[in-house]
Order: structure tokens, then sequence, then C-alpha cells
């Protein structure tokens, strides 16, 4: 049997392994000049590596944690010790544990909300829960409007639908926020570090997971993939080098780049719709000679109303420089992905000096725009947008024709995160090993 | 509010069946995000607003309990 997967990073690379382990002969068609999808690693010192794109695990993550082991890949713990810091609209505040000076109740009133709703979903069919059509047809900025009048859960929400799932809440439905809640194992889970899915980091880079996957694999880089005609003696995937024959084949890339792609029969059903938008995420890392926010009692963790790192956590590698990364997301990615380089750096490290005013100048800046990147359109996931989960949820993951579907955004389990790639990789590596 | 009322918050926040009126919550896994929402449902209950502080100091359904009876 022959397949080809087009799209090199965890889903595509996860299929093409067990399919190779099979007997098939696969060969994996990437765009980029690199495997790894949105796992990207940058070297920020001599040796010592950053993650510009999905970095963090934890212990719920089983199918990544046992890959990672099968790759001789270790996990390190995101260290969380000392105090965190917050802008929030009077100053900046220093507060133990993670906790930001806004009134508890409020929040608390905007968790149980969300607790509320998430739990109603069903999680391996969201489209078939039971308020579905009307979760569906309300984007969370409304579903904050109509029922959360607090001006602290109006301040907070949007950032943290912004650390969760890298959404504007006038961008996703009701329904999609509270199935990605629920799918990456709950609002507790979700938000934690320690005891959650921000535990560990891959120790190196998480990158290193599709090196490793694709030492012992075809890859062909350059090779965006125009063209897939289904027949009934096989199929043809074509990109600018010509045609690839094979049995089958698996598309693992975000719904809106597998829209771009002729597919031929013209599936009834499209992967996405225009009301599908990006992940708003752009990752900045700042790099300093030491982590030295640790020697200040901090933990370099912060959360901030104003931009552009609307949060930021210390991704130090172990005996390496300083590495604090900014989250920018949401509306606020778009606004800081459209300025020039130099009011990037310098709006960036102004706020890291308000933050932790003892910071010398930093050694090294980098900005990773994972909205404006056309092999990726966003990052950490697709946005399901009002009606998305109504009309393309029952054919996630049916294959059309010789057409298979594979991403993290086909995985109704971990939808968004690395474990949901590689879950769906395994998903239709299953699917074509049995059919063909 | 008493005790039992406490308790059963803990039970709906923590999603843990075995509480007592000694068991701590942030033993049991209860972390900041989910502190808030015991407040939370404190407040809806009893109209007593504590701060994440209060129930730092105070954080088992005994010691809560008496700190809502001070506070109502």
């Amino acid at each position: 049997m022959r397949v080809a997967v087009v799209g090199a990073g965890l889903a595509g690379l996860t299929a093409a392994a067990r399919l190779t382990e099979a007997g098939a002969e696969v060969t994996v068609l990437e765009a980029r000049d690199r495997v790894g999808g949105r796992t990207h690693g940058i070297e920020v010192a001599p040796g010592s590596w950053a993650d510009a794109g999905a970095a963090y695990l934890g212990d719920r993550h089983t199918r990544l944690t046992e890959l990672m082991s099968e790759l001789d890949l270790k996990a390190t713990p995101t260290g969380m010790v000392g105090d965190s810091r917050f802008e929030l609209g009077h100053g900046a505040d220093t507060r133990h544990g993670r906790f930001p000076p806004l009134n508890a109740v409020a929040l608390g009133d905007l968790f149980d909300r969300l607790a509320d709703v998430t739990a109603t979903i069903r999680a391996d069919a969201p489209w078939l829960t039971p308020d579905a059509a009307a979760l569906d047809a309300t984007t969370a900025a409304e579903w904050l409007e109509n029922g959360l009048p607090h001006p602290d859960a109006r301040l907070f929400f949007p950032l943290f639908l912004g650390e969760m799932m890298a959404a504007d809440p006038a961008d996703v439905s009701v329904l999609h926020m509270a199935f990605y809640l629920r799918s990456g194992g709950g609002i507790r889970y979700l938000n934690a570090f320690e005891g959650g899915a921000q535990q560990d980091r891959v120790d190196g880079g998480a990158h290193q997971i599709c090196e490793r996957l694709a030492v012992n694999l075809d890859v062909r880089l350059g090779q965006p993939v125009r063209s897939i005609e289904s027949t009934d003696g096989g199929v043809t995937v074509t990109t600018d080098s010509g045609p690839h024959r094979a049995d089958a084949v698996v598309v693992a890339i975000p719904p809106v780049l597998a829209d771009a792609i002729d597919i031929r029969p013209r599936p009834a059903v499209p992967r996405s719709t225009e009301r599908t938008a990006p992940g708003c995420a752009v990752k900045v890392h700042i790099i300093y000679p030491a982590p030295l926010w640790r020697d200040h009692g901090l933990s370099g963790w912060s959360v901030n109303a104003y931009g552009p790192l609307l949060s930021t956590v210390d991704d130090s590698p172990t005996d390496g420089p300083g590495v604090l990364t900014g989250f920018v997301t949401g509306t606020e990615a778009h606004r800081f992905a459209a300025l020039p380089a130099a009011e990037r750096r310098a709006a960036a490290v102004a706020q890291a000096d308000r933050l932790f005013p003892f910071l010398p100048e930093p050694i090294g800046f980098h900005v990773t725009d994972w909205v404006g990147d056309e092999f990726s359109r966003g990052c950490y996931a697709a946005l399901f947008g009002p009606g998305d989960w109504t009309r393309l949820g029952p054919t996630l993951t049916e294959r059309h024709h010789r057409v298979h579907w594979a991403g993290t955004e086909t995985s109704t389990e971990f939808f968004g995160l690395m474990e949901g790639a590689i879950r769906s990789g395994h998903r239709v590596a299953a699917e074509i090993l049995t059919l063909y | 509010m008493n005790v039992d009322g406490v308790i059963v918050i803990f039970r709906r926040v923590l999603e843990i069946d075995e509480i007592t009126a000694d068991s701590d919550f942030f033993e049991l896994g209860g972390d900041s995000l989910l502190a808030t929402r015991v407040l939370s449902g404190v407040a809806r209950t009893t109209g007593v607003e504590l701060s994440f502080d209060d129930f730092l100091l105070a954080p088992t359904p005994d010691a809560l309990a008496k700190r809502i009876g001070a506070a109502e």
C-alpha cells in the first residue's frame, strides 16, 4: 500500500510513522523547508532552544508522553517558583501565586459559569450537545455580555480565553469555547501549570519530536500540495514538482489550508467556513543573560490587561540564558503583528522592563507570528466561529473518497494541543490500515 | 452558612465527595481558580464577599464557616 501524507507536523508524521511500521510505503509532502508544523524551535543561545510554537504538556497527555519516550526525549518541569506580577490597569502589582488582584467573587462567577457550560458539552460530538444550536449561534463575547456584568470578569475573560485557546471572544461560538475547554481537560486542568496542561516542556524543545520522527521517513520539503484527485484506482497528489500516486492520502494540515487544496471530487462539506478564524497567537521571546527575576523572588509569570505581552512566563532552558516568553493573543495579536519590527521590540521590551524593572538590555529578541504564517494560518488552532460546529462537526473525521483527515482540529480529545494532533495521527493510520 | 453548607460547595468545586469539616481545600487539589468558585458560591448563598486572602487563612469548611459567620 502507498500512502501520501500532506503536512509534516505532529499529526502527519505520527500517522506516517504508524503506517510505515505497518508496512505501508509512505511519502510525506511538506510545504515548508522544515518539519514540525506548529512546533518550532529557536536557538536562543548556542545549544539552548526555546519553543516558538507548541510547548507545554501535562500528565494527561499520554500519547505525547509515550511518543517522547519512544524518541528518547525527556520532559522538564515548567518552573513556577516565586511571586507573580500583574499590570491590570493601576500600575504593576506583585502577588504570591498566580491569582490576579481582581475581585475573587466576580472571577468565581465567571469560572462557575464556564464550568457549567463546559459540563453540558458532549465531548465526543459537540454538535450533538443538547443545547448545541443555541450555543453555536452565540459568540463567547455575547455570552459574557449577557451574563457577567462585573468589570473584573469582563477584564479577565478575554485574557483567559487568549491564554487558554488564543481566541478573541468575538471569534468563537460558545459551543466551541466550551468544547475546547472540555476537550483539554476542563478549565482547572487547562489553566494549571503544576498538575495541569502546562506542567512540563520538552527538554531541548518540542520541535525535536518531529525532527526525530522524520529521520526514518520519506519527507519531501518545500512541496506545497496544490491538488488531490481520487479515482477508483487510486489518488493523485500534485505539488509544483509533479504528481504522486498513492492508494490513500492523509491531509494533516489546518482546516483553512486544507480548503485551499483543489480536491476532486469536491467535498460536499468544506473543512472551514468564512467564520472559522485563525488562532490568534504571536509568541515573543526576550532573552537575558540569566533568569534574573528568580533572584528577586519572582517567577517570571505575569498577567496584563494591556499588551503587547498579555502574559509572560519563564521558559528558560536548563543551564541556558534567561528566556522570558510573552504571549500576545486575541485582537492584540493582530495589532502587534502589524507593527514594524523596531516598534514591536520597543513595546515588548518596555513592558518587560515595567514588569521586571531590574532587567538589563536583552541579549536576544524573537517574534513568531503564527497568525500571518502562510503554512499555519494561526496557532494554537483554528477557531470555530458561530455555526461552524453544526456545519463542520459531523464530517470532521469522515473520509472523502481516498482522502483522510488528520490534524489537531480533527481530534475531539485535546483539540488544539500536541496531544490532539498525535491522537488524530493514530486514528487516521488505523482507519487507513483497516480500509486498504 | 454552616459547615455543612461549605462542605457542599467544596464537594461541587473539587468534585471530591470525601470532604470533612477539617479538609484543607488547597491540600485536596484546590488552586486559585477553584478557590474563586468557592468564594462566588459563598457570596451567592450568603451575600458575604470574602477575598482570596481570607480563604487562604481559612482553607477548611470549619474555618471558612466561622469567617462567614463573623461577616454575616
